[in-house]
């Protein structure tokens, strides 16, 4: 199962999902803010929501995992 | 005409079709003329087959002519030899004089090993033939099956590659991947349909075969029978869709910092049920789609702030290029929406080489001939104002919406430049910050100063924006200077 990376570099702004959450494709599963404007990162499959590895108010690189499906 | 039941039957059915059966459905009832079916290879002997592993056809696509061909991957696993790869010219060949779209139905396995270097020069033949239509006549290319070596790179060379699912492109299948660089891997992951929409080879999947065939006929409904014919023209709809001022407003939020889908705002501004995006899943941060206002056909680029923002990157910039020079080609007027804050800075994109692909964007820009209309919908900073078909390029009518704002730079980054010493010295930095910033953007980036500046030429209210893009389109209609076939759609 493919983890969900910060598609840019920025700061957590929201977490959108919880631990053991279903997710579909398209659900946006963490908010990053980065160059002034809210950034969604979406879910490129579906599963569910194994672990979240970021916290809101953390900067994250781009390519950082924030969240792991299963 | 119209898809007869049957075929609707066979395309909700998801099984594999034979050669005939694409080019069945994809042609009207009646109307497949087969060519070449006696030819065989010389090299095979006993095993040489009537029609050698394709099936050549011209047939109407509602009513329109075209050609077509299908690969047989039953035989020989659709490799390709000289006799195969003459249909195949010749299906082209016909194709330009008749100034008739082609569709090729590609399944191969590649080179026919039997056949040695005459295989090798059936392609390069295949290849130049292609590439002496590229942005003459539309090509469309529907993979199907697998489509490996010289048998991926001709549906590369041509205007749109459709897949199905099922379906698999490479230069080097997994058993050589396996000898030469010791990866393991299956078809489906080195290059399956799911591989391909994200790397920007495949521009349009299908959840089966027949869906391929259906997308195919979808796909030709938008454009001309050559660069010399105008697009085809529907009937307007009866009631054209008239976004209240709430519709546009609801899916736009005013706050800059807030992102929605522009793919909405397409939607609302074309003809109910006419959007067809094209590469939905490469650089999702542009938006590239096929539609109609007012039955005619237009080609949408649109930044995606849902997406990075709307920043443009080296893939977007190349993305929209290629679509903007596709346009180009087949005379469909482009319709620019516009709301991003930059080209995305940083060592990533420098190193990647966004200079040379953001100047692919703005080539294609510049070059086109079509009528190009732009709305900025709510900002457009710096190269990325420029960049998106802005007036100095050549768009030929460019509106904002009336609080969109248009600058070098967004109010915050400009306060920083300009100011650097007030803000330093001030008791609450962070608050004279944002003060300077919302002066700049008050006295600098109002889309009143840009309409002043002759820059823009109206400012239409979202409920207007669909009317201005109509009058626009009629002013120009079939216009395009020096549309002669003669620029290539170069696979940007």
């Amino acid at each position: 199962m493919p983890n969900v990376e910060a598609h840019i570099t920025g700061t957590v702004w929201k977490i959108e999902c919880e631990l053991g959450q279903e997710v579909e494709e398209g659900d946006t599963l963490v908010i990053l803010e980065s160059m002034k404007m809210e950034m969604p990162v979406e879910a490129e499959d579906e599963g569910v929501v194994k672990e979240i590895l970021c916290e809101e108010g953390q900067p994250v690189s781009e390519g950082d995992t924030l969240v792991v499906l299963e | 005409m119209t898809q007869t039941a049957p075929a609707i039957d066979r395309a909700q059915a998801s099984e594999p079709l034979s050669p005939l059966e694409r080019l069945e459905l994809l042609c009207d009832p009646g109307s497949v003329r087969l060519l070449r079916t006696h030819v065989e290879s010389l090299r095979l002997g006993d095993r040489a087959r009537p029609g050698d592993g394709v099936v050549g056809a011209s047939g109407r696509v509602e009513g329109r002519q075209v050609f077509a061909y299908a690969q047989d991957q039953s035989f020989a696993g659709g490799s390709l030899g000289p006799a195969h790869a003459d249909t195949i010219v010749e299906v082209l060949r016909l194709a330009g004089r008749a100034r008739a779209p082609v569709v090729g139905f590609v399944s191969s396995g590649g080179a026919r090993l039997q056949e040695g270097v005459a295989a090798l020069d059936g392609y390069g033949r295949v290849f130049r033939e292609t590439v002496r239509l590229s942005g003459r006549v539309p090509q469309i290319s529907v993979v199907c099956g697998v489509a490996a070596g010289g048998a991926a790179y001709s549906p590369a060379l041509t205007d749109f590659v459709v897949m199905d699912r099922d379906a698999a492109m490479f230069l080097t299948g997994p058993g050589v991947v396996r000898e030469a660089i010791g990866e393991e891997v299956t078809a489906a992951e080195l290059g399956g349909a799911a591989v391909h929409e994200r790397s920007g080879v495949c521009e349009l999947v299908a959840g089966s075969q027949a869906e391929a065939v259906l997308t195919a006929r979808r796909l030709l409904s938008y454009l001309p029978q050559s660069a010399w014919d105008e697009p085809p023209q529907r009937f307007a709809p009866a009631s054209p869709p008239q976004p209240g001022e709430g519709d546009l407003r609801a899916i736009v939020p005013r706050e800059q910092r807030r992102v929605y889908d522009v793919r909405e705002v397409v939607r609302a501004l074309a003809d109910d049920g006419s959007t067809l995006e094209i590469a939905p899943r490469f650089a999702r941060n542009m938006v590239t789609a096929l539609a109609r206002i007012g039955g005619r056909p237009v080609g949408f680029v649109a930044n995606q702030p849902r997406h990075l923002g709307g920043t443009i990157d080296c893939l977007a910039a190349r993305k929209a290029a290629r679509f903007v020079r596709l346009c180009d080609a087949y005379g469909l007027p482009l319709v620019v929406l516009v709301d991003s804050p930059g080209f995305m800075p940083g060592t990533a994109q420098e190193g990647a080489g966004v200079i040379r692909e953001g100047a692919k964007l703005l080539h294609a820009f510049a070059e086109a001939t079509v009528p190009k209309l732009t709305v900025v919908l709510r900002k457009a900073f710096g190269g990325a104002y420029i960049t998106m078909s802005s007036k100095s390029l050549g768009a030929d009518f460019v509106a904002a919406w009336p609080d969109a704002q248009i600058g070098v730079m967004g109010g915050a980054q400009a306060a920083s430049v300009i100011h650097r010493r007030e803000i330093a010295a001030a008791d609450d930095p962070v608050r004279e910050r944002e003060r300077l910033a919302a002066a700049y953007a008050r006295e600098r980036l109002g889309a009143r100063l840009a309409a002043r500046e002759g820059v823009v030429d109206t400012l239409v209210e979202p409920a207007e924006t669909r009317a201005f893009l109509e009058s626009g389109l009629d002013a120009l209609a079939g216009r395009a200077e020096g549309r002669s076939g003669r620029s290539g759609n170069l696979p940007l």
